[in-house]
Formats: C-alpha cells, structure tokens, sequence
C-alpha cells in the first residue's frame, strides 16, 4: 500500500504520526482509511485533520447497504481494521428481541453478520441512534457521526463538533481517529443567520411541527428563541424533525446551546406561532378516535423517557384506541425488562435495536399515528405510508 | 486537462457519458454493473457530472468491484465524499475535469466509439 499515487498532489498538512500511519506503518487497511479521510477533506478545502473522542457508525442496515455493505464490512474487519475511539453503533433492520409483529425478520441472519463485523472491529453493539445517551458529549470536542438527529443533537444540545457524516466516513474516522477539520468542526462555520421566534407553547407535536417547518423553510443555520425552557425530548423531536426535512446540522437554542460554541451574524428574523404551524400542517395532524399503529421512539427513547412513558401508559391507556409500539435502544430494554414485560400483555409493542424506517414490514398499517416529525418524514416517503402526527398524551387517550 | 487525479492509476477504456448526477443507492445495481437507464458502466471510462443521494453509494461502488463490474476509470466535474470514499476504496482511478469537462462531453458524443487513456501520474487524458 503506497501512501499518495502518483499523480496524486497531497494539500493538507500532516503531522508526523499521521504521515506514520498514511505510510502503511500501523498497516495497510488503517492507511487506507486514512487517505480516503485526506482526500475527501482535501475536497472540503480542509487544511488539517482533527483528532476525534467519539464515532457513529450509522448505514448499518442489512436492508440498506445490501450484499456490497457486508462485503465492505466484513473485508475490513478480517484485514484487521479496529476502532481507534469509542465507537457507537446505529440501529439495524430487525428487532434484537425478535418478538415484532411489524418488522420483518427476513434479513436477520444477513444482520446478524453485519453486527458480526462491526463487533469484530470493536464497534460497541449500541444499536440505536441515541449515541449522546451513552456518552454524553462535551462542548468543542471533535466527533464525527452518522445519524443526523444525533448530530443535531451533538451540535445544538451539547456543543460538540461534528458534521453530517455517512456511514463510511464515519467507521474510517473510527479507525483512523481522525476527521478533516472543515464544515461544523471550525467555529467561524457555525454561524448562525436567522433568528426565528416562537413565544408559544412546545409540546411534542408542536416541537415537531416546529422542526418540519424549520428544515422546510430555513436553509441557514437558525437560532431559536423560545419563551419557555424546552424539555429535553422536545428539543430531541424538533431537531430529529428539523434534520429530516432540511440538511440541519446545527440549530442554536438560545440558554441551551453552550456559548462560545456559536458565532452569530442575523441578518433575519422570522416569528412563527403555534397557530400557523398547526395551520400548515393541519391534513397531517392525526383527529380521529382510533388508529391501527401508533409509534413512539423515533429517535429511540431515552431510558428517562421510557420509564416516564412506562408510568404514563400503566396509569391510563385505552388499548381499544390500536396498538402501540415504542422503539428503544437495547441497553435500555435490559434496563426496565420486567417493566416493559408487563406492557407487552396490554396490546403495547417493544422493538429494540431497530428502526423502522430502515427496516421492511411485515404488514400495511392503515393509519400510522406517531408524535415523530422525523417518522412522519421518513414513512411517508420511503414506505409511503399514510402517517399523521399527534401528541403522546392524545396518542395514550 | 486533468484538474486534479484523486485517485491515480492506469486506464485505457471505451468512453461511457452519463448527462445527470447519479445516485449509485438506487440507480447502479452491483450485481449487473448496469445503471437504471440500462448501460453497463464495468470496464469503461465513466464520465459523469457528479454523484448525488444517499452515502451507502460508497458501499455500491464497492460492490462493482466486488462483483467485477466496476468502471475502468471515473472522470468527473464535482468530486464529493459518497465518490471519493467509494473510488479509493475500491481502486477505481478518479480526475476531476473542471475547465475542459463540456468539450470532453461533446467529443465523446460526436464520436461513434471513443477510447480514453490515461497513463500514471499524468494529468492528461488522451482521447482517440
């Protein structure tokens, strides 16, 4: 494995122990890894490349990255390719419990494999898109994942570093240790441009609805000004919303984002009010009685949102409104076993480590009812689905 | 007229143009090397504007080499990350041309069969 081709002209400064590795010294599979990040950053315009704490792995999905996905994996890992960071893992297209009367389980032994090889490459086997769950991140640090409402999350909420990343990039980043500092990783790249104003009440379906509108409508990156403090799994909802609709990567929340994490240079500024949302968006908001799924959990839920949603559905669930299914991570699933045990003899569905829009279903649902914009988003355009949105405590009766 | 090789490598291929930004998810099978309008991309000299779409197109343009369907060389106006992860990892050779990509284009068309060579380390491409 030579280090540049040929023709190759190198633009980036590299530091001795990156030359090192581009070398072939740590091996030619870690070389490799690192001149597809050099050549990609070098493309970006970036300058150096940045040390990284924390990678997210995502496109992980049998259903999505097919035969050539696993081949790819499973080369690098029998080439001894290894995680270099801490290294989380995105959900995969079955249920890890194996008990889902919607997700199809056709694919598991090709999933499994693909979980065979990330594992063998030292990938924690986290399976969910909740990566700042298990470690939180702290602000400025350098990340580099996949998985946009995570992201979001890691720019907005916590004030770390990472742009949008696809799957590839971001298990050569774990390996190599290393991402091009260019896009969100400089400061003078998150500057925020557009002011937008919400001074009325934000529930879960209004912060989705909020993030539809913002990734429909606004191209730069906004700062939020709200009237009231935000509960975390609001803001989770508006940006996993605001990240499927537009290309967000970073939506400043004014007194949440950490300062000094942020530039600001407004040039505009918009007020939006509930009204006008529940107006635009008023044929998707789900008003009927009944409905043949309801699913909550996308993103996965929290294990503070679980046990919350445990205690809210043992307390008043009419289970002859339709099935419920609630999608967590598996760590969170050892966590409240018994608990969620109990829900499942009451018409109420747990799925782990999955996710459904990347994963085939067994069946049609009629009516999809979900609090997610994110969901709403995604089955409505990749399972084409009919899918309107509503709050938990509508959903739960 | 090479603008810049970020892969290098030897090639010498019949010219293939395709007038839109592929998405390799979705429009490139791997198993067939052929694309949704049905060309067949294995072995050619793939000129195209750019890739667009979902990332996993890095995985399929491994899986071309995987199942040996894979261009002989790339030739492109805007290079992203999906197409550069995606050539290095599977030793496709990839130029960016920039300033000459139209006349590229239209020589090729104009012509009934057009072979493109391009030796190591050099940055120009010679078109017969």
């Amino acid at each position: 494995m030579d280090q540049v081709q040929d023709g190759e002209a190198q633009l980036m400064y590299l530091t001795r122990e990156q030359e090192r590795i581009l070398s072939g010294e740590e091996g030619w599979v870690k070389a490799k890894a690192l001149r597809v990040i050099v050549k990609v950053g070098e493309a970006l315009g970036a300058d150096e490349l940045v040390k990284i704490r924390h990678a997210h792995v995502s496109g992980i999905s049998y259903t999505n990255i097919g035969e050539p996905g696993l081949k790819f994996l499973e080369e690098l890992a029998e080439n001894g390719a290894e995680a270099t960071v801490y290294t989380t893992s995105n959900p995969t297209c079955i249920d890890l419990a194996g008990e889902s009367s919607l997700i199809d389980q056709g694919y598991l032994d090709q999933q499994l494999l693909v979980n065979k090889a990330l594992e063998k490459m030292k990938i924690k086997p986290t399976y969910t898109c909740l990566p700042y769950m298990l470690r939180p991140p702290s602000p400025h640090e350098h990340l580099t994942w996949g998985e946009s409402n995570a992201v979001a999350m890691a720019n907005s909420f916590y004030g770390a570093r990472t742009n949008r990343e696809g799957g590839p990039i971001a298990l050569l980043a774990s390996i190599t240790g290393y991402i091009y500092n260019a896009g969100l990783h400089k400061l003078e790249e998150r500057c925020v441009k557009t002011l937008i104003k919400y001074e009325d009440k934000l529930d879960d379906l209004t912060a989705s609805l909020l993030g539809l509108w913002i990734g429909e409508n606004i191209d730069e990156i906004p700062m939020i000004e709200l009237s009231t403090i935000p509960r975390i799994q609001d803001v989770k909802l508006l940006l996993a919303s605001a990240a499927a609709t537009g290309s967000h990567a970073l939506i400043v929340i004014k007194g949440l984002t950490p300062l000094k994490t942020y530039i600001e240079d407004i040039n505009d500024k918009i007020t939006i009010r509930r009204k006008d949302l529940i107006r635009t968006y008023k044929d998707n908001i789900w008003s009927g009685k009944n409905y043949s799924l309801a699913y909550i959990g996308c993103p996965h839920l929290s294990a503070t949102e679980t046990l919350r949603i445990i205690k809210l559905l043992e307390k008043k669930y009419d289970r002859t409104m339709g099935k419920i299914i609630l999608s967590i991570p598996p760590l969170v699933s050892s966590l409240f076993r018994k608990e969620l045990e109990a829900l499942r003899n009451k018409n109420i569905e747990v799925i782990t480590g999955t996710c459904p829009v990347v994963a085939r279903f067994k069946y049609r649902p009629d009516i999809i009812v979900t609090n997610s914009g994110k969901a709403f988003f995604y089955l409505r355009k990749l399972h084409r689905l009919d899918v309107r949105l509503a709050s938990l405590n509508s959903i739960i009766g | 007229m090479i603008d810049k090789i970020i892969v290098d490598g030897y090639c010498r291929a019949e010219a293939v143009v395709i007038d839109h930004k592929i998405s390799f998810f979705g429009e490139v099978n791997p198993r067939t090397g052929k694309t949704t309008e049905d060309i067949y991309i294995g072995g050619k000299a793939l000129i195209f504007p750019g890739t667009r779409g979902s990332t996993v197109g890095t995985y399929i343009i491994y899986g071309l080499k995987y199942y040996g369907h894979e261009p002989a060389c790339m030739i492109v106006y805007e290079a992203e990350p999906i197409l550069i992860a995606g050539a290095i990892l599977a030793d496709i050779p990839l130029f960016l041309v920039k300033r000459e990509y139209k006349e590229l284009v239209k020589h090729v068309k104009n012509k009934e069969q057009s072979i493109i060579l391009h030796e190591r380390g050099r940055e120009v491409l010679i078109v017969e």
